[in-house]
């Protein structure tokens, strides 16, 4: 079997490399995307098997607005989603209530960052196996 | 979760409230005259020798209770309904309960003498309340008012139009056909009346002023401090993302993805991991307290006081097994479901555990106690630790305070804690203090409106 093939969509190119790193270790093929324009046109060009996504990309909420137009998107919104976000803290929204409320947040999972290696590997490779 | 509403707390027009609280204190000052006016006449009437006609006072007395109650209930619904119209209703309120109050005045003298008792210089203390709570120019058209009523009671008894109710015993011989005596203290009376209300207005106008300037001046500092807030907001945020992002980097390495570590790079690595994770803990808290300052609203919903409160001392239990402190929780059944934003108190109450267990020495105890009060829940958390020295008491909620002693016991600590706490229990309407005795431990009382 193929590698998993993941996009990371991220404008922060230290914390996209230390992910790469790690999810190159478990021998993910990654690809990178450093705004939610070129986010887009790689999900459309690669059909990755699953998306990391910061949600404060530019603005505060660009992830969400990038994710919205995936999982309207039927060719892609069986497209697993793993949101990055420091959000919990600043709404205190309990992300795990929220997330697969899809009107609400359209996403698969989240991860708080800062990130932690095992969870990173721990929750891509529970997505992946869905 | 969907229906959380927001609402605004804790945010109250000062003109407005002033307001109100001036229209509740004129109806305290005419209790007094309420309960005034049945002691002097029964007193006068008993064991005076001065002839008195004691029904209508009685009467009056009675009246005036009645409209001071319906006053009362009156701007109780007033209250209730928190129109923005308010503080233009209250001021005619004002204008309007103290002609009133003219007119009872003016009635009760005609039953008990008119020009011949002296209680009618009571009417300078309706000129002082209203050149308080009046403008100048409605302070005038008042004691213009007064003066008129005076004037037509001691005209029509002189013209003999009223009749007279002589103070007899107190007066010689009735007073209100003398002229000369008339004339005078009507004279007296006017002048009188008017410079009190010009003396009364110029020194209310400049207190007025002073406040004007204070609120002013009290505006421009917490404008300021909003700007240094949003200042500070910007920084740590910016920080907190370098931080993340070095913490991302770090972590591969020391969790072996990148490959082996020797001992050397591991411990250095590690010791640089563990620096970035303290620094990211206070850059977290600094953010939490500017945000909660900033916020004018914050997210409110019903919850299960007593639920919230097991589940912040379930979080300690570990950390106080550690240290073999006795953690006792104790929770009044009266008390139920409280409203405001869960997490925010909740922090707040985890926030003083996490204290607690820090400070207290090893087999120590911590006693917890949620109990009702009827419109309120207070919470009390106390410890037997190693207290707060006396003269930093009023400090510990201070930002970046910490006690003298706490640094002994723990070298990190932000010393913004308490102050979140502060900020969110005022935000809350709610209250907070502390009680301790160096060495012997310390009481943290939570006050919260339910």
């Amino acid at each position: 079997m193929a590698p998993a093939k993941i996009l990371i969509i991220d404008d922060d190119p230290d914390i996209v490399e230390a992910m790469k790193v790690v999810l190159e270790s478990k021998q993910y093929h990654v690809s990178i995307a450093e705004n939610g324009q070129k986010g887009l046109e790689k999900v459309k060009s690669q059909k990755p098997d699953l998306i990391i996504l910061d949600v404060m990309m530019e603005t505060n909420d660009k992830g969400f607005e990038v994710s919205r137009e995936i999982k309207s998107d039927a060719a892609y919104k069986d497209i697993p989603i793993l949101m990055l976000t420091a959000i919990k803290e600043k709404t205190g929204l309990d992300f795990k209530k929220e997330a697969g409320d899809e009107s609400w947040l359209p996403v698969d999972d989240y991860l708080d960052k800062p990130l932690k290696p095992d969870e990173l590997i721990a929750k891509v490779g529970a997505l992946l196996k869905k | 979760m969907g229906e959380l509403k927001t609402s605004r707390l804790s945010e109250r027009n000062v003109v407005e409230g002033g307001l109100v609280e001036r229209l509740y204190w004129l109806i305290k000052l005419r209790w007094i005259a309420f309960a005034g006016l049945f002691l002097t006449v029964f007193f006068v009437d008993k064991f005076v020798g001065i002839s008195l006609k004691t029904y209508p006072l009685y009467a009056a007395a009675i009246f005036l209770g009645i409209y001071n109650l319906s006053f009362r209930v009156f701007l109780y619904f007033l209250e209730k309904k928190k129109s923005a119209a308010v503080p233009k209703i209250n001021n005619f309120l004002t204008n309007f309960q103290i002609s009133l109050d003219l007119i009872f005045l003016a009635i009760l003298l005609h039953f008990s003498g008119g020009a011949e008792n002296p209680f009618i210089f009571y009417f300078i203390f309706h000129m002082i309340i209203a050149s308080i709570l009046l403008s100048r120019r409605a302070s005038f058209w008042q004691a213009t008012f007064a003066i008129f009523l005076f004037l037509s009671i001691v005209i029509f008894e002189y013209r003999k139009i009223l009749p007279h109710h002589c103070l007899k015993g107190f007066v010689g011989q009735s007073l209100h056909d003398n002229l000369l005596y008339v004339a005078g203290v009507s004279f007296v009376f006017i002048t009188t009346l008017y410079i009190a209300v010009y003396m009364a207005t110029s020194i209310s106008r400049r207190l007025k002023k002073r406040e004007k300037s204070l609120r002013e001046a009290n505006e421009l500092l917490e404008a300021n401090d909003r700007i240094k807030s949003e200042y500070v907001l910007r920084v740590t945020h910016d920080i907190k993302g370098h931080l993340s992002a070095i913490q991302g980097c770090i972590e591969p390495v020391t969790g072996g993805i990148t490959g082996p570590l020797n001992e050397k790079q591991r411990d250095l690595l590690q010791r640089a991991d563990m620096r970035t994770g303290k620094l990211m803990f206070f850059v977290k808290a600094l953010l939490e307290v500017t945000r909660i300052k900033l916020s004018r609203q914050i997210k409110v919903e019903y919850f299960s006081f007593g639920e919230m409160v097991k589940e912040a001392v379930a979080n300690i239990q570990s950390k106080a097994r550690d240290k073999n402190l006795s953690v006792k929780l104790t929770i009044d059944p009266g008390v139920d479901k409280a409203r405001g934003a869960r997490e925010y108190i909740q922090e707040t109450i985890s926030n003083i555990l996490a204290n607690a267990v820090k400070y207290t020495p090893r087999n120590g105890r911590i006693d917890v106690n949620v109990g009702d009060k009827g419109n309120s829940i207070i919470t009390r958390i106390e410890d037997t630790g190693i207290g707060i020295p006396k003269d930093e008491l009023p400090k510990v909620f201070d930002e970046f305070y910490r006690a003298s002693n706490a640094k002994g016991v723990e070298t990190d600590g932000t010393g913004l804690g308490l102050s979140i706490a502060k900020q969110v229990i005022a935000r809350h309407d709610g209250k907070i203090w502390v009680e301790s005795e160096e060495g012997r431990g310390t009481t943290f009382f939570i006050v919260l409106p339910k």
